[in-house]
């Protein structure tokens, strides 16, 4: 079997195919209308001829009738004439024939009423096999009612209904081949910016996603698509960034833990120390490897939300309740720099979420306040309901951050100023880690600058259905 | 105290088993599973500390073997993969208790002797250490006859060190111990920091020996000699 893999290929087909059974059809109809118009014209003229017929009957004296057919100029005309001719008495008693009805009867006994009202329309056959259409009127000569009989044979309307056929027929195959060659060249045109598309898919890789599909129409389906391309193009492109970001920054973050390891322990080797000394060097490669420990932990935690392999453990819970428990816990950071907590809210606000998970989350950015926050300011917590979502907001007072970095303050290692927060003791993942454990729940996490000054951290989460 | 240690990893073992021995536990090394098996057929130990990862068979199966021959010392498993299946698999083949790698070797010798405690006498109603002295019933605190005013979680932070008298805390044993957190992250850590800075000022603020010390790198103890 025949198989067409290119789209072009079968839309021209089925182009073909449909064209080609529209022709058909309407060929059918044509000559249904030409055999049907022949039709009438022909019973329209014998019409006409029966009225003449008519005029022409008489009864000769001896009673018989007769055709008056004395008045053609050239007697062989009458071999012209294709009337068939028949009259009959109403009873069906045979008056007259023609000679071209060799004595063959024309449409048999009469039956009741015919021809009477009008003139009465049928078809009929002959002995012989010739197709006649005839015509029946009732028609009084000297009062006596004769049954008229006229037909004319078929043959040359089915020869003309023929010919017009075979006429239309011989156009058809040129009508499909130049469908067939515009439709292909149709087909292909409007194909033509997908090939492009595709060639230009083929040369792109990872490395270079900064390229992008030709649009050619923007308003058509092509266009379109190749829109849809591009901006899938761009997200692609965005995590490639954020991946090779992370890979960069990782390997300088667990770099700088291995470094100083190596160092301190390379440093205490190079000439005898007390055991006071020793003692302090190792504890301070130790701290060293908890750094190292918790970023490993971090990573891992965050990756296996990437991979989608978190079981979460979810129950409805008062968001508010969590609040309040994230702030005793960590209330003692902020007391430390004479810093206040207010919270309020709703405690009648239930999420449905892993609550531990959660709560990681949310101690990372109340953390991230209370470190950035300057002393003795305040951090206002704020839960909320909003429309199907709670929201939970932390606001500092701290130095709001740049517009174009607040986006990327939740990427893993991403620092505002590196050197500095190090040494604050971060990890560099407590917001990519606050991140996810609000993403993983089903909320979102994002940063606005503050009404007072500072940073306001807006979380948002489906809220429960209330029991 | 005899103590069996199985793990194929030469240097971990070797400096676990060192640290145990000097806590004055007698260890037994064995690097594989069927070495373990025939070592219990030998002799009779107080506790296993397992391995997971080991060659040959995984140390669940070597669990599950040696609870079939008999042998119901405590066992301790030990574990770099800390999903909670393996937690639960673990538990479920006859393990006493877990341990995630890479742990705290303060972390190890709280659970050993908290598997070793199972069957001892009830807890104190007070306990001591010099002149410092804590009422379990009463929450009360004194030092040198003065009583300490503390919060209820700087005295459950105070309960929890002198219980573990003499042995090096974790932070991460106090996250789960006293602040009974399941998680434990930075935040938290600093929480802990702030509040034995806090704790050490009212235990040792006005006195001349110190008894609440930091340990770089590892934890707090508790303890008389300066060391």
């Amino acid at each position: 079997m025949l198989r067409f893999t290119n789209v072009r290929q079968r839309l021209t087909l089925w182009y073909v195919f449909v064209f080609g059974l529209m022709l058909l059809l309407f060929i059918c109809a044509a000559t249904l209308l030409e055999y049907w118009q022949l039709t009438r014209q022909l019973y329209h003229a014998e019409i006409q001829d029966i009225e003449t017929a008519e005029g022409l009957l008489a009864f000769a004296p001896d009673g018989r009738l007769v055709l008056h057919e004395e008045y053609h100029n050239h007697p062989q005309s009458i071999l012209l004439l294709d009337r068939y001719m028949e009259v009959l008495t109403p009873s069906g008693q045979v008056l007259l024939r023609n000679s071209k009805l060799h004595g063959q009867d024309l449409g048999g006994l009469p039956f009741p009423d015919e021809g009477l009202s009008s003139y009465h329309e049928r078809r009929v056959r002959l002995a012989d096999g010739t197709h006649l259409l005839l015509i029946s009127h009732i028609h009084s000569i000297e009062n006596r009612p004769l049954l008229i009989r006229l037909a004319y044979s078929s043959a040359p309307i089915k020869h003309g209904v023929l010919q017009f056929v075979a006429l239309l027929m011989m156009g058809v195959p040129p009508a499909l081949l130049f469908a067939g060659v515009a439709g292909y060249r149709m087909a292909r045109r409007a194909l033509q910016p997908l090939q492009k598309m595709a060639l230009r898919a083929e040369t792109i890789t990872a490395n270079d996603l900064d390229q992008r599909l030709p649009v050619e129409n923007p308003s058509d389906e092509l266009g379109h698509m190749a829109r849809v391309f591009n901006e899938l193009l761009q997200r692609l492109q965005n995590s490639f960034e954020i991946l090779k970001r992370f890979t960069a920054d990782a390997s300088h973050e667990l770099r700088t833990p291995l470094s100083s390891l190596r160092s301190v322990g390379e440093v205490a080797l190079q000439r005898l120390h007390t055991a006071e000394e020793y003692r302090d060097t190792i504890g301070s490669m130790l701290e060293e490897v908890t750094r190292l420990t918790e970023m490993v932990d971090g990573l891992l935690s965050i990756s296996r939300a990437d991979a989608g392999q978190v079981a979460l453990h979810l129950t409805t819970f008062s968001i508010l309740e969590l609040a309040r428990e994230v702030v005793a816990l960590l209330g003692l950071l902020a007391e430390e720099k004479g810093q206040k907590i207010q919270i309020e809210g709703n405690p009648e606000l239930y999420v449905n979420a892993d609550r531990l998970v959660l709560q990681r989350g949310l101690a990372n950015i109340v953390e991230n306040a209370i470190k950035h926050g300057p002393s003795a300011s305040p951090i206002s917590i704020l839960v909320a309901r909003n429309d199907n979502y709670i929201d939970i907001s932390v606001e500092d007072r701290g130095e709001t951050i740049r517009e174009d970095l607040r986006e990327r303050i939740f990427e893993r290692f991403f620092r505002i100023d590196a050197s500095r927060s190090r040494q604050a003791g971060g990890s560099g993942l407590g917001l990519a880690i606050a991140k996810w454990a609000i993403e993983v729940n089903g909320g979102s996490v994002t940063l606005q600058a503050g009404q007072h000054g500072g940073n306001f951290f807006l979380l948002r989460l489906p809220a429960a259905s209330s029991e | 105290m005899n103590i069996l240690l199985v793990e194929d990893e030469r240097k971990l073992a070797e400096a676990v088993a060192e640290g145990l021995q000097g806590e004055g536990y007698e260890v037994t090394l064995s690097p594989s599973g069927e070495d373990a098996l025939s070592s219990t057929r030998r002799s009779r130990f107080d506790l296993i500390l397992l391995d997971v990862m080991l060659p040959a068979r995984s140390g669940l199966e070597v669990l599950g073997e040696m609870r079939r021959t008999g042998v119901d010392a405590p066992v301790l498993i030990l574990t770099s993969r800390d999903s909670i299946e393996d937690r639960v698999l673990g538990l479920d083949a006859g393990a006493d208790d877990y341990l995630v790698k890479p742990f705290a070797f303060a972390e190890l010798l709280a659970r050993i002797r908290a598997l070793m405690r199972r069957n001892a006498p009830a807890a104190p109603s007070s306990l001591r250490l010099a002149d410092l002295t804590l009422e379990l019933e009463g929450r009360i605190a004194t030092r040198g006859g003065r009583k300490l005013e503390l919060t209820a979680r700087e005295f459950d932070l105070l309960e929890y060190l002198l219980l573990n008298c003499g042995s090096v805390v974790s932070r991460e044993m106090l996250a789960r111990e006293v602040w009974k957190q399941v998680m434990r992250y930075t935040p938290l850590d600093n929480v802990i920091d702030v509040q034995i800075t806090r704790l050490r000022r009212k235990v040792d603020g006005d006195f001349q020996k110190k008894l609440l010390h930091t340990v770089r790198g590892v934890g707090f103890v508790l303890r008389e000699d300066e060391r």
